[in-house]
């Protein structure tokens, strides 16, 4: 699975980043993650705590914000929540580009993202 | 020979500080695709299962375009080149990419392997993405098109377990309808099941084995083709 490999760079940049500012201890970092994305928060902060064993940021957390899908559909002008699937086989409900207005097809325009928001530290 | 680019674990993604890789790997996709479209190259990535028939699929849409355009493949297989030697026999200049975890080809390495290759003999390219429904997803390549190819093999309800791949695809294939009495899979279930997840997707049914339904998918290859020409 590839959380492993966004989290690894994700635990690269806070290092640098406590590295250059000369940071004593690092308490959390906020991840928002769309949920277009796919990515699992508990196995994006199971990576996280594997990897930051032994590094200058040990015990800090990964905190991860959820940002929900939007949809814009540009046959019926529909903004909103995606439609939702229901008879997926997944634990959640699977969202679709379905427009739960008029059924054609839209855009997702929030729900892609995966950003480090901010790093709460111990300067 | 066939050159291959190995991603070193050293790899920098140039990762400031917001940046995570997924952002890091948008940014890229970005600029290949500029390059592309500046010598007018069409790219077109292959995702699905592992087995679902890309190779196959991608050998037969060579042997239909070849004459009319200039080749060339790249292919994420992890294991093996025997992949890329079907397309090359064809006489298709092929690069072999070779990710570090297996699990997807990421906008880097296809930015490398378009420097391996003369962008100015080059018209379409075809990415063969690695064999897995879940994460190529995640890591757009630059490429003008996705197409998922997935086979009756994985069953009837291989939409429904993994519809994540398919949201960010323009084309979908369904492989190997000559098997699909034996799997006991209606292909029309499948479809439905795809435009549930996005209406405007195209469906194709092909077997690669008889040659059914491959016309369409080279013609849809190419009306994408073209679309960029009168762009
Ligand atoms: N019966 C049948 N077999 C097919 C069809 N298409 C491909 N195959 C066979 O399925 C097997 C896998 O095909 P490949 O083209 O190698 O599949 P792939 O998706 O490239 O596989 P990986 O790269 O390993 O993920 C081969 O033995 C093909 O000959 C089809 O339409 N019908
Ligand atoms: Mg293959
Ligand atoms: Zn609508």
């Amino acid at each position: 699975m590839h959380e492993l490999s966004i989290v690894s760079g994700i635990v690269e940049s806070v290092l640098n980043f406590v590295a250059a500012q000369q940071i004593s201890k690092v308490v959390d970092v906020r991840l928002s993650v769309g949920e277009l994305t796919n990515l699992q928060p508990e196995q994006l902060c199971f990576c996280y705590t594997a990897l930051i064993e032994q590094t200058a940021i040990a015990g800090s957390k990964l905190e991860v914000e959820a940002v929900p899908a939007v949809v814009s559909c540009p046959h019926c002008s529909y903004q909103g929540p995606p439609k939702y699937w229901a008879d997926a086989l997944s634990l959640a409900p699977v969202p679709t580009l379905q427009c739960p207005q008029c059924g054609k097809a839209t855009e997702a325009t929030q729900g892609h993202e995966c950003a480090i928001k901010t790093i709460k530290y111990v300067a | 020979m066939i050159p291959t680019i190995e991603a070193s674990p050293e790899e920098i993604y140039d990762i400031e500080l917001e940046k995570t890789l997924l952002q890091a790997n948008a940014k890229l996709a970005k600029e290949n695709r500029a390059q592309l479209d500046r010598h007018d190259i069409t790219a077109i990535d292959f995702m699905g299962a592992i087995g679902s028939g890309k190779t196959t699929l991608i050998g037969r849409m060579a042997a239909k375009l070849k004459d009319q355009f200039n080749l060339a493949m790249f292919n994420g297989d992890a294991t093996t080149v025997d992949d890329v030697n079907l397309i090359a026999k064809q006489g298709v200049p092929t690069v072999q990419l070779a990710t570090i975890n297996g699990c997807h080809l990421d906008a880097n390495l296809v930015g490398k392997a378009l420097r391996k290759i003369d962008l100015n003999k080059v018209d379409l390219i075809f990415i063969e993405n690695i064999g897995n429904l879940i994460c190529p997803a995640e890591f757009p390549l630059g490429s003008r098109a996705r197409v998922v190819v997935v086979s009756v093999t994985e069953g009837p309800y291989m939409v429904r377990k993994h519809p994540h791949m398919f949201l960010g695809a323009d084309i979908v294939v369904i492989n190997k309808i000559d098997l699909a009495e034996v799997m006991g899979v209606n292909v029309e279930d499948l479809a439905r099941d795809v435009h549930t997840l996005k209406p405007d997707i195209k469906v194709m049914l092909t077997s690669c084995k008889t040659g059914a339904g491959v016309d369409k998918v080279a013609a849809a290859l190419l009306a994408i083709k073209e679309s960029r020409a009168d762009a």
